[in-house]
């Protein structure tokens, strides 16, 4: 089945499962929408968090690309920086409010884990994910349901969904969750609903988004995560580019090149930040130690890159990318020597962030993990959070990989129902986590700080702030990371401080001599991600109900 | 040893550390940092009666139009300020309030009326003129009172071109808590530290009761927590700073394209030191609701952000003199508006801490009416 719209006046056919993202990068083009300063941008996190992929459909501004479904005969235009203020077309949404036992956030290993097990514990159970088709980032499926699984990882991702939805958990897919309140209660909208959802219980498996290399070059279209061209081609068998950079930190990278070389991509580098494994023999044990299976899998896959023909780069940091002609430039180091490489398309990932905006308004108390640079959220033996009722599983606590969410979205879905935990749930815990532990130190490199950064990189992708701006305004010894973004409009745009805050509250500690906690990000706020005027209007049915 | 301690760095204390620096003065700015008031502020010019402080305190309504002229007189003295900083973004292209229902454009009819007789440059829109003037609002509004004295300024500018202007004549900023002060010949400001000084200058707003106390003045200061919206960028076309004559709005549109959307509706005040005025459900849903029935325009926008601030409106009147007669110690609260009052209550203030000649009369705001 494909599909037929128009983007700037130009016919686009696709795949009729395809997102708008998907399509335009299938047809060549890069750039989607124009900032305040006509710099142009394209798909980058993949996810619906950054923001920057926005199209106007039909008129209506504000669409992200990367969460659109394409409909047959829609107009997509390029997104002008200041879109006219045309009152949208009607849309009816029905505002329902909902009062399940347990409510699970984020549809992944972690969610549909926990979904699962709450549910046979005997709970009435909803479930809700952004996606159309569930799974998450780790188990991210094709977005063509008929389509065979790529490989065992999409077929156990496949496999979690079909035993969520035969347990009979509520699965509500494509739906977005904007705001959360004290209950707990959560706000969120679907294309036909918007929701007021108060649970006896709540479990947040929210999952975790990537930290991007903040270097000069790194908002142009074309440059996006490791994550979002995964995305491309697992969900949409869309290529982000034929020649593909990789630059990175963790396994991860690795896998993607993998994955993108069998799609037909060229990789022309793959470049990790990491030094060789074989210098670091004692993790690579550890790690083989407390998990067989996955280490081998680790290895085969880099056996299977070798095949194809693509090494390794260790020791390796990208420093600028550059437009050439319709390519990229990349300038890089490679075990301190300089070096450059022209691609289509360039992936960046150094680690991850836990997208723990829910927790944080909903006030669960969180700590500082030097090691991976985030906040954690602090949690009692059975993943419940300091905020009773309410339970956090998988990579939005902190980072722990996949298997680890799974088990802890077993260890919360029992508990939330009053059932007991099983010891062989917290033995496989513990062994999780010690090959996570195992990866990393393998894994582990010594990346850039931020204030490293050269003066014309933007910090703020979204107002565009540089560098040089920050470093000005950091001259006024502001007080505060808020003083700071008053000042500069650093983290008041539209991804509300998803990239710029780690880095910038990070440089703010470092000069002011004080630990990262909490306070240092910016303080959250609701909408969680920016929400419809139309949403809102529909949801103010929900407050004739008392709150 | 400094001339002149002003407790409370934001818009208010601020102007008046200007005018003193500017005058040669050594100023020390002390301030405790919740950042709720000018530092949350969304930059409305007020002139005309707001219909949100007439309904929520009525019995306060004469205070509040007997303090007009000092409303005129604040909206000269930004403009003064916006020279001086060199461009916050002012626009002086006046308010609208808005009228659904004959009862609404009568009321306005009154209120326009008695604003005339303060010298407000006042005037009701019937349903033609008002949308010929503001194509962008819903069929549903059928007149307005328009006041051209209205407008509206970046405060994010303004707040940072403040700080610049302060650093640049030397003024000394310090981070405390002021917790109680000693009138005298040398008065004495007490927090972790002690601060002397030839005069002292309150101008913390919902700070203030609790240091009026022991000045002899029965002063309460309660802070009304305001709710905020701000919604992504479009086409710069809202101009005017629009209210509602019965229902709680301001609605207005920054240069950069953005809608800043409050008036009045409620959020929670902080509880612990470090945190942050609260959001509340029912706010964020029913003010930006109302905003997009009366322009619908906007409801191709996504909100980005909401946030709360602290207004103090104390007794809808400003607070502006001595502690008592001969004292070094000082008060300058706007009551009400504080943004839009704060210069023009600081700069009147400050002179009379330094012997100048206010900017306007100050007896109608003496402190003494706190006298318990």
């Amino acid at each position: 089945m494909t599909r037929r719209f128009t983007f700037d006046g130009q016919e686009i056919t696709c795949a009729s499962t395809d997102v708008v993202a998907a399509a335009l990068t299938a047809a060549g083009h890069r750039a989607f929408r124009q900032t305040d300063t006509e710099a142009k941008r394209g798909i980058f996190c993949g996810m619906g968090v950054c923001q920057d992929c926005l199209v106007t459909v039909d008129g209506q501004p504000n669409q992200r690309a990367c969460m659109t479904p394409v409909r047959e005969g829609m107009k997509v235009e390029t997104q002008v920086a200041r879109p006219p203020l045309t009152p949208p077309a009607p849309r009816s949404l029905t505002p329902k409010r909902l009062t399940p036992e347990v409510l699970v956030i984020g549809g992944g290993a972690g969610g549909l884990s926990a979904a699962i097990a709450a549910r046979d514990a005997g709970a009435e159970v909803v479930l809700l994910d952004e996606r159309k088709v569930p799974g998450g980032q780790y188990f991210k499926q094709s977005a063509d349901t008929q389509k065979a699984p790529l490989d065992p990882q999409q077929s156990e991702g496949r496999e979690l969904q079909r035993r969520a939805r035969e347990a009979g958990v509520t699965l509500l897919s494509q739906t977005e969750v904007w705001g959360a309140f004290d209950g707990p209660e959560i706000m969120a909208t679907s294309p036909e609903a918007v929701y007021a959802i108060a649970p006896d219980r709540l479990i947040v498996a929210t999952g975790a988004y990537e930290r991007p290399a903040m270097i000069p070059g790194w908002t142009l279209p074309g440059v996006m995560t490791v994550g979002a061209a995964q995305t491309l081609w697992r969900s949409y068998r869309t290529l982000p580019g034929k020649r593909v950079a990789l630059f990175g930190n963790g396994p991860l990278v690795a896998q993607v090149a993998q994955e993108l070389t069998a799609g037909g991509a060229e990789i022309v580098v793959l470049a990790e930040a990491a030094p060789a494994p074989a210098t670091r023999p004692f993790a690579a044990l550890d790690m083989a130690r407390r998990d067989t299976g996955l280490t081998r899998k680790g290895f085969t896959m880099l056996a299977r890159l070798r095949r194809y023909g693509v090494r390794v780069t260790h020791d390796a940091l990208p420093h600028a990318i550059h437009a050439q002609n319709s390519a990229l430039m990349v300038e890089y180091s490679a075990r301190g020597r300089p070096a450059q490489v022209e691609a289509d398309a360039v992936l960046l990932n150094y680690g991850f962030q836990p997208s723990n905006e829910i927790l944080r308004l909903l006030g669960c108390d969180m700590t500082y993990d030097a090691r991976f640079d985030h906040l954690r959220v602090t949690r009692s033996s059975t993943c419940e959070t300091t905020v009773p009722g309410v339970y956090a599983v998988g990579d939005c606590c902190g980072l722990g990989g996949a298997p680890a969410a799974m088990v802890e979205g077993h260890i919360a879905g029992r508990a939330a129902t009053g059932a007991s935990s099983r010891p062989d749930d917290d033995s496989a815990l513990r062994r999780h986590r010690g090959f996570q532990d195992a990866l990393w130190r393998l894994y582990s490199a010594r990346l850039p700080l931020p204030e490293e950064a050269a003066p014309e990189t933007h910090i703020c992708r979204c107002e565009e702030v540089t560098k040089a701006q920050l470093d000005a305004a950091l001259t006024d010894d502001p007080t505060d990371i808020g003083a700071l973004k008053r000042a500069t409009r650093i983290g008041m745009g539209r991804c509300q401080g998803r990239y710029c805050a780690p880095a910038v509250a990070g440089i703010m500690a470092r000069r002011q001599g004080l630990p990262l906690e909490d306070l240092s990000y910016f303080a959250p706020r609701v909408p969680i991600k920016p929400v419809d005027i139309a949403a809102i209007t529909a949801a103010e049915a929900l407050l004739d109900d008392p709150e | 040893m400094t001339d002149l301690l002003i407790i409370g760095g934001g818009i208010t204390g601020q102007v008046a550390a200007l005018v003193a620096a500017e005058a040669g003065a050594r100023v020390t700015i002390v301030d405790a940092q919740r950042n709720a008031g000018s530092h949350a502020n969304a930059g409305s010019l007020h002139v005309q009666m707001q219909s949100r402080f007439l309904r929520l305190n009525p019995h306060l309504a004469d205070n509040l139009e007997s303090s007009l002229p000092l409303y005129l007189a604040a909206v000269g003295e930004w403009e003064a300020l916006d020279a001086r900083l060199g461009g916050v973004e002012l626009t002086r292209e006046g308010g609208l309030m808005l009228a659904e229902t004959p009862a609404q454009l009568e009321f306005l009819h009154e209120k326009a009326g008695r604003e005339a007789r303060k010298g407000l440059d006042v005037e009701i829109l019937n349903r033609d003129a008002l949308h010929a003037l503001a194509p962008w609002l819903s069929e549903q509004i059928a007149g307005a009172e328009l006041c051209r004295n209205e407008g509206k300024l970046n405060p994010l500018v303004a707040n940072r071109k403040m700080r610049a202007a302060l650093d640049a004549l030397g003024v000394r900023h310090v981070h405390d808590r002021i917790t109680g002060i000693e009138d005298g010949p040398h008065p004495v400001a007490h927090g972790a530290r002690a601060y002397a000084a030839d005069a002292i200058l309150i101008a913390a707003a919902w700070g203030a009761g609790a240091l009026a106390g022991r000045l002899g003045l029965n002063l309460s200061t309660p802070p009304e927590p305001l709710h905020m919206n701000i919604t992504e960028a479009g086409e710069y076309r809202i101009h005017h700073l629009v209210q509602h004559a019965e229902r709680p709005i301001t609605l207005k549109q920054f240069r950069s394209g953005q809608v800043v959307i409050g008036g009045g509706w409620e959020a929670r005040t902080a509880t612990a030191d470090r945190q942050a005025p609260g959001i509340r459900k029912t706010s964020l849903l029913g003010n930006v609701a109302l905003a997009a029935q009366i322009a619908p325009g906007i409801g191709g926008l996504r909100v980005l952000r909401t946030w709360a601030g602290y207004n103090t409106p104390v007794d809808g009147k400003s607070t502006i003199g001595p502690a008592s007669h001969g004292s070094r110690v000082f008060f300058a609260l706007p009551g009400d508006a504080g943004y839009t009052l704060g210069p023009i209550t600081g700069r009147t203030a400050v002179s009379l801490a330094l012997g100048l000649t206010p900017p306007v009369d100050p007896a109608p705001y003496a402190p003494a009416r706190w006298r318990a």
